[in-house]
């Protein structure tokens, strides 16, 4: 049974108001809650028994899964491999994402490593939100890791969202792209107090004509720390972009560490990267639209991490 | 109406720290009163204070001395938002550009609704934006002239009072530039909005019902622009050509 915070975590991490439509696999401290299939989507638990395959069948289109996990058990520490077989030509939505609800002293921490094994010509959109709610003082820790393996001529697309919470996050991000298929990934983290946040990512365009577009929006206040590392490589002709951008606030510290890596003479890399404060001309002009200056400031924050 | 008191802005020269010795008049003892739906023109040479003086009145600068009055009311200390709120806009000359910020989002802050409706008519209102700019992020890959299209559009959603716009034809195409200065005279008639326009633009000055010309941070003339033009003439001839005349290292002392 779910209860009140569960569905609140749910609410948050998939935007389910209650048990979704479709395929679904609902994890709690450990657990399964639920779990449907649908004609065109397996899901099944894994030989090993730590984890689960989403089977997506080729040509399913404008199906989606949702697999959240809640925990809210003091001092678990979660740890699940998943794999989504995306089958050729399908279109479909995969929404993942972990709550943590911690209410004592003991930490809580949840693993996922899910790997994506996306055919030719499929489409796939990736969203994983990641939140920590609670009053408890155990700390709460996420450490996740993506891997993405892409055919031919597919297109994926990854939002990867944490905003606030967290005390601790170590993210992995791991593709290898094949001809003429675009990874896009998007990745959001605000952090508070006095977390860090790290993200490491490791990515190869090896097949002609592949494309990749990495996007990184941090936000850094009080004491909190966050640290991006991403490296990108190309040993085809191909098309490759990181952009990664820091407001920092108050106390925060950022390093962020774009790498380009080009092993082939037709390769084109690019990168831009920035760290700094709320720029002053943004806050003058929505000063000088009424808002005062913390609303100014807020509305900045909420459009960056969009 | 809006009166501005005696106003003066010194700022430190960047080179010589905080030494008074050094500071730097940019406004020196200014006074004028703009009067209730006027439609006034700033002009001046460059480094004149033009942009300074249009600052000060929306509060982005604070002024050394002086007072600033607003419908009787003293605003010289409120900050920028509550002018705002009080009916004072500005449009920047180098509009703020943003990311994750659509042009829906900042015209929803201007008109305080997000309502499509009412966006719809105020883009129709302003007539310069096509509606199909509404989603359009507000960010480095706008043009000059598209998001200067947008600062007016966002000034102009917010139903100010005195609308200060600083050089709005910067990037903006020859063709706009009419449609420009209609929407701001249809603005001053139908809505009575005192306007302020920064500009070196002819159409802008003859728009303009009075004219202020400054220098070296004080009012050289205010009038009409018949009366301004001996003057801007004599301010287009060079006076420094003794210095830079010649063959050899000739160069431009201005």
């Amino acid at each position: 049974m779910l209860n009140a915070i569960d569905k609140q975590i749910l609410k948050e991490v998939a935007d389910l108001e209650g048990i979704p439509k479709g395929a679904y696999n609902i994890r709690k401290n450990g657990e399964l809650q639920g779990r449907e299939v649908s004609a065109n989507i397996n899901i099944e638990t894994n030989e090993k028994g730590d984890g689960i395959v989403i089977d997506i069948k080729p040509g399913t289109v404008n199906e989606s899964v949702h697999i959240p996990v809640i925990l809210s058990q003091a001092g678990l520490h979660d740890t699940v491999y998943n794999t989504f077989i995306v089958g050729e030509g399908s279109d479909v939505t995969i929404v993942a994402g972990c709550g943590i609800h911690c209410g004592g002293k003991e930490s809580e921490g949840h693993s996922g490593i899910h790997e994506f094994q996306i055919k030719a010509d499929a489409k796939v959109k990736y969203v994983e939100k990641h939140i920590a709610i609670g009053e408890g003082a155990g700390r709460r820790i996420l450490n996740p890791t993506t891997k993405v393996f892409m055919a031919e001529n597919a297109q994926a697309e990854m939002e990867l969202t944490q905003l606030g919470g967290v005390d601790e996050a170590k993210r992995f991000n791991e593709a290898e792209i094949g001809s003429g298929s675009v990874l896009l990934i998007t990745e959001r983290v605000m952090t508070e107090g006095n977390q860090t946040a790290e993200s490491r990512n490791e990515v190869k365009l090896t097949g002609t004509d592949s494309k990749t577009n990495i996007v990184s929006r941090s936000v850094i206040k009080d004491n909190s720390t966050q640290d991006f590392y991403v490296n990108l490589t190309a040993v085809a002709r191909c098309y490759g972009h990181i952009e990664c951008d820091a407001i920092i606030m108050d106390n925060g510290r950022n390093q962020t560490v774009p790498a380009l890596r080009a092993l082939h003479p037709d390769a084109e890399l690019t990168h831009e990267a920035s760290i700094g404060k709320i720029a002053n001309d943004q806050l003058m002009k929505l000063m000088s639209l009424g808002l005062d200056y913390d609303a100014a400031v807020n509305r900045i924050i909420q459009g960056f991490l969009r | 109406m809006l009166e501005l008191k005696n106003i003066s802005f010194r700022t430190p020269e960047s080179d010589a720290g905080a030494q008074s010795l050094a500071d730097r008049d940019i406004i020196h003892n200014l006074s004028f009163t703009f009067e209730s739906g006027g439609f006034y023109a700033i002009t001046g040479p460059n480094g004149s204070g033009k942009t300074t003086l249009a600052k000060l009145i929306m509060g982005i600068n604070e002024p050394t001395s002086g007072k600033i009055i607003f419908n009787g009311s003293d605003i010289s200390n409120l900050p920028i938002h509550e002018r705002s709120n009080a009916g004072i806009v500005y449009g920047f000359q180098h509009p703020a550009r943003f990311k994750g910020m659509t042009f829906r989002d900042l015209l929803s802050i201007a008109a305080g609704s997000d309502d499509e409706e009412k966006l719809v008519e105020i883009i129709s209102r302003v007539g310069v934006c096509s509606l199909d700019f509404l989603d359009k992020p507000v960010d480095g890959k706008l043009s000059g002239g598209e998001i200067k299209k947008i600062e007016l559009a966002t000034v102009i959603a917010k139903n100010p009072k005195v609308a200060i716009y600083d050089e709005p034809d910067t990037g903006i195409d020859l063709w706009t530039i009419g449609p420009m200065v209609e929407l701001l005279k249809r603005e001053q008639k139908e809505n009575k909005t005192t306007t302020i326009v920064v500009s070196h633009n002819k159409a802008f000055l003859e728009a303009a019902d009075t004219l202020l010309l400054i220098r070296d941070g004080k009012i050289g003339y205010s009038g009409d622009l018949a009366g301004a033009v001996p003057i801007l003439e004599d301010l287009s001839v060079c006076t420094l050509n003794e210095l830079c005349q010649g063959e050899d290292d000739a160069q431009c002392y201005r």
